[in-house]
């Protein structure tokens, strides 16, 4: 008898097989409930949709820069540190403060600089990760030390005068929520529709596979973290708009954040799974619960750094039942 | 159920007969592919030592050999993994160079290796195509024309490969049987005219051997050379057109099934001749 289309329900049951479609989807019901959640708690967060959204584009690009990372199996702890970095050298060059270097006040330039030195930086961590032979941990981990040293060393005040169309970017809610949109839409045909979008999906199910079906894994490794490192700089860029300056702190603590809403948004922590829709979920999912604590009368901002770990490790112990889960139904359904 | 029933089985007394005739037909035609003295060192090892071979068009050549006899290196000088030290590949009578793999596939010559280079996240349709997706569009507008991508891995697994399956299922829901026919699936979407095979070394199941097995029976009768790599003997015997068999680098013997037997050949294989064999016993 031939196996014809619904093999896999024939298989393994229907109940299995929805088991699995819930699995992959997941973030929507938790979505769904996080929302009511909040609607019931704090509702007052729900004022102002568009400053929801709007405080989610940074976290939103890095969400998609460590989701890139992730679906090739790789994954970058600096992008928080390189936004932070790429941002205050940035501010340094265009600010008006009094210890600031003031080299020009062109906002082109800046667009210029902040991009080039993101990317700059994200192509060394793949140079050193894909030809080096680095450990994608350790080198990222030193780059996000490195870096916000790099940036401490700098400058630990805020980085004010910046030129007006440099800081309109991200300061410009709809603009700044666009820049966002947008990239996700980019991303999500890019990944979907291209063989290299294909090949990040190759690469993070099997790198020995990859190679061996002919695609070059190192330079699409250094592709990957520039790329990354690139996103990381539009952070940064959005940060700077959304404050109106270079605050001294910027950046810092936001990977974990981007990993959490990577991770909610269904994006397997070892490569070859996932949806930038799902992960766009991730986002708004992480954004509201930020924005409920800041509303939230009985949460002071002390302790939402803790309540922050917290939902990271919820996004790890969900990820870890639902990798469980599926080799479960994986094992049942062998023969 | 079981997913591993095969509409092929039928077909195959069929097959091999219709196999064996193209073979006949063909001896004297312009090889396939041809190595001629043909040796690969790495370093002071001698993988493969002086190894002159015939591959005929349409016919399934096993090469067989013991553990570390050079067969996979052998394949991988004929694939384009490995330059050989000295001597001269043809393909269809014409000198040829592969420094890479990507030389070998522009000649029409596809490789399945040893570990079947799968996607087990991907879905069958991907696996199939990844390197040589379809695309529509024009210039930077190119994309990945899935709606092809599908279409024609559904007709590579029906026609080519004799197998109803629902291509949309990720790779890891597969039996090992299932797998091989992907990665055989993945040669022929580059329309190959000769598909290089290292089998695993692990076992396969009975059935899945017989379905590989029946697959590329199907396939040399469609006209595609095929060269194998076997771990299992008896089956060689069944299928294979000719064997040839590699001792310590070096090609002792070629034939055809009908011409030894398993003993003979696991002889050949552990000793490198036939005498010696004797004198053991
Ligand atoms: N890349 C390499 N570098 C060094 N030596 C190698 C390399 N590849 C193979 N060899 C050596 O060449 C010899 C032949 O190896 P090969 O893998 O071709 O054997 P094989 O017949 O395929 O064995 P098996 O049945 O175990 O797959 C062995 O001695 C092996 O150690
Ligand atoms: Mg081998």
């Amino acid at each position: 008898m031939s196996t014809e289309q619904g093999f896999l329900s024939r298989t393994f049951g229907d109940s299995d097989d929805l088991a699995l479609t819930l699995l992959d989807n997941m973030i929507w019901p938790i979505l769904a409930v996080v929302i009511l959640g909040v609607l019931v708690f704090v509702p007052q967060t729900f004022r102002s949709i568009q400053l929801i959204l709007w405080g989610a584009v940074p976290i939103g690009l890095l969400v998609l820069a460590e989701s890139l990372c992730l679906l090739s199996g790789h994954f970058d702890l600096s992008i928080g540190s390189i936004a932070g970095f790429s941002a205050m050298f940035t501010g340094m060059l265009l600010g008006t403060c009094p210890s600031c270097w003031g080299v020009t006040t062109s906002p082109w330039v800046g667009f210029g600089v902040i991009l080039l030195t993101g990317s700059l930086i994200g192509l060394v961590n793949g140079v050193m990760i894909a030809k080096v032979g680095l450990n994608p941990f350790l080198q990222t981990l030193a780059f996000l030390i490195v870096f916000e040293g790099a940036k401490t060393a700098m400058q630990t005040q805020p980085v004010t005068g910046l030129p007006s169309l440099y800081v309109r970017v991200g300061g410009t809610p709809n603009l700044a929520i666009g820049v966002m949109l947008v990239a996700f839409l980019v991303f999500g045909l890019v990944l979907r529709y291209t063989s290299f979008g294909q090949a990040v999906y190759a690469l993070g199910s099997s790198e020995v596979s990859a190679r061996e079906v002919g695609i070059d894994t190192e330079r699409l490794v250094i592709v990957i973290y520039t790329i990354s490192g690139l996103l990381a700089a539009i952070a940064g860029l959005m940060l700077t708009g959304f404050v109106g300056v270079v605050p001294p702190l910027i950046g810092e603590g936001l990977v974990f954040q981007a990993f959490a809403g990577a991770v909610i948004g269904g994006i397997s922590l070892f490569g070859g799974r996932g949806k930038i829709t799902g992960a766009l979920g991730g986002v708004i999912l992480i954004q509201l619960v930020q924005s409920a604590l800041n509303n939230s009368p009985a949460i002071g901002a002390t302790q939402i750094q803790m309540i922050n770990g917290l939902v990271l490790l919820g996004a790890i112990l969900l990820y870890n039942t639902q990798t469980k889960l599926r080799s479960r139904i994986l094992a049942s359904g062998a023969t | 159920m079981s997913v591993e029933d095969d509409p092929a089985t039928t077909e195959r007394e069929t097959a091999e007969e219709e196999a064996a005739g193209d073979a006949g037909a063909a001896a004297s035609a312009t090889p396939k592919l041809r190595a001629e003295n043909v040796t690969k060192q790495f370093g002071r090892i001698v993988a493969v030592d002086d190894v002159t071979l015939d591959v005929r068009p349409g016919e399934i050549f096993a090469l067989v050999g013991d553990n570390g006899a050079g067969k996979s290196t052998l394949m991988n000088v004929l694939s384009g993994v490995h330059a050989p030290t000295e001597g001269q590949l043809y393909k269809d009578g014409e000198p040829v160079q592969f420094s890479n793999p990507s030389d070998a596939r522009a000649k029409g010559i596809e490789t399945v290796y040893q570990d079947l280079a799968l996607m087990d996240d991907l879905d069958i349709a991907t696996n199939i195509f990844m390197g040589s997706f379809p695309k529509r569009g024009v210039g930077p507008l190119r994309v990945i024309d899935w709606n092809a991508t599908y279409e024609r891995s559904r007709a590579i697994m029906r026609e080519q490969l004799g197998r109803e399956m629902d291509i949309q299922t990720e790779v890891e829901f597969l039996s090992g049987g299932q797998r091989q026919l992907v990665a055989i699936g993945r040669a022929l979407a580059f329309d190959p005219d000769v598909i290089i095979l290292d089998e695993p070394t692990s076992a396969l199941s009975v059935d899945a051997t017989r379905l590989v097995q029946n697959t590329l029976d199907r396939l040399a009768e469609e006209g595609i050379t095929i060269v194998i790599v076997s771990h299992n003997i008896e089956s060689v015997l069944e299928h294979a057109d000719r064997i040839g068999v590699l001792y310590q680098g070096s090609l002792v013997d070629i034939m055809a099934p009908s011409e030894t037997d398993l003993e003979e050949l696991n002889e050949l294989m552990t000793t490198g001749t036939l005498e010696t064999g004797l004198l053991d016993d």
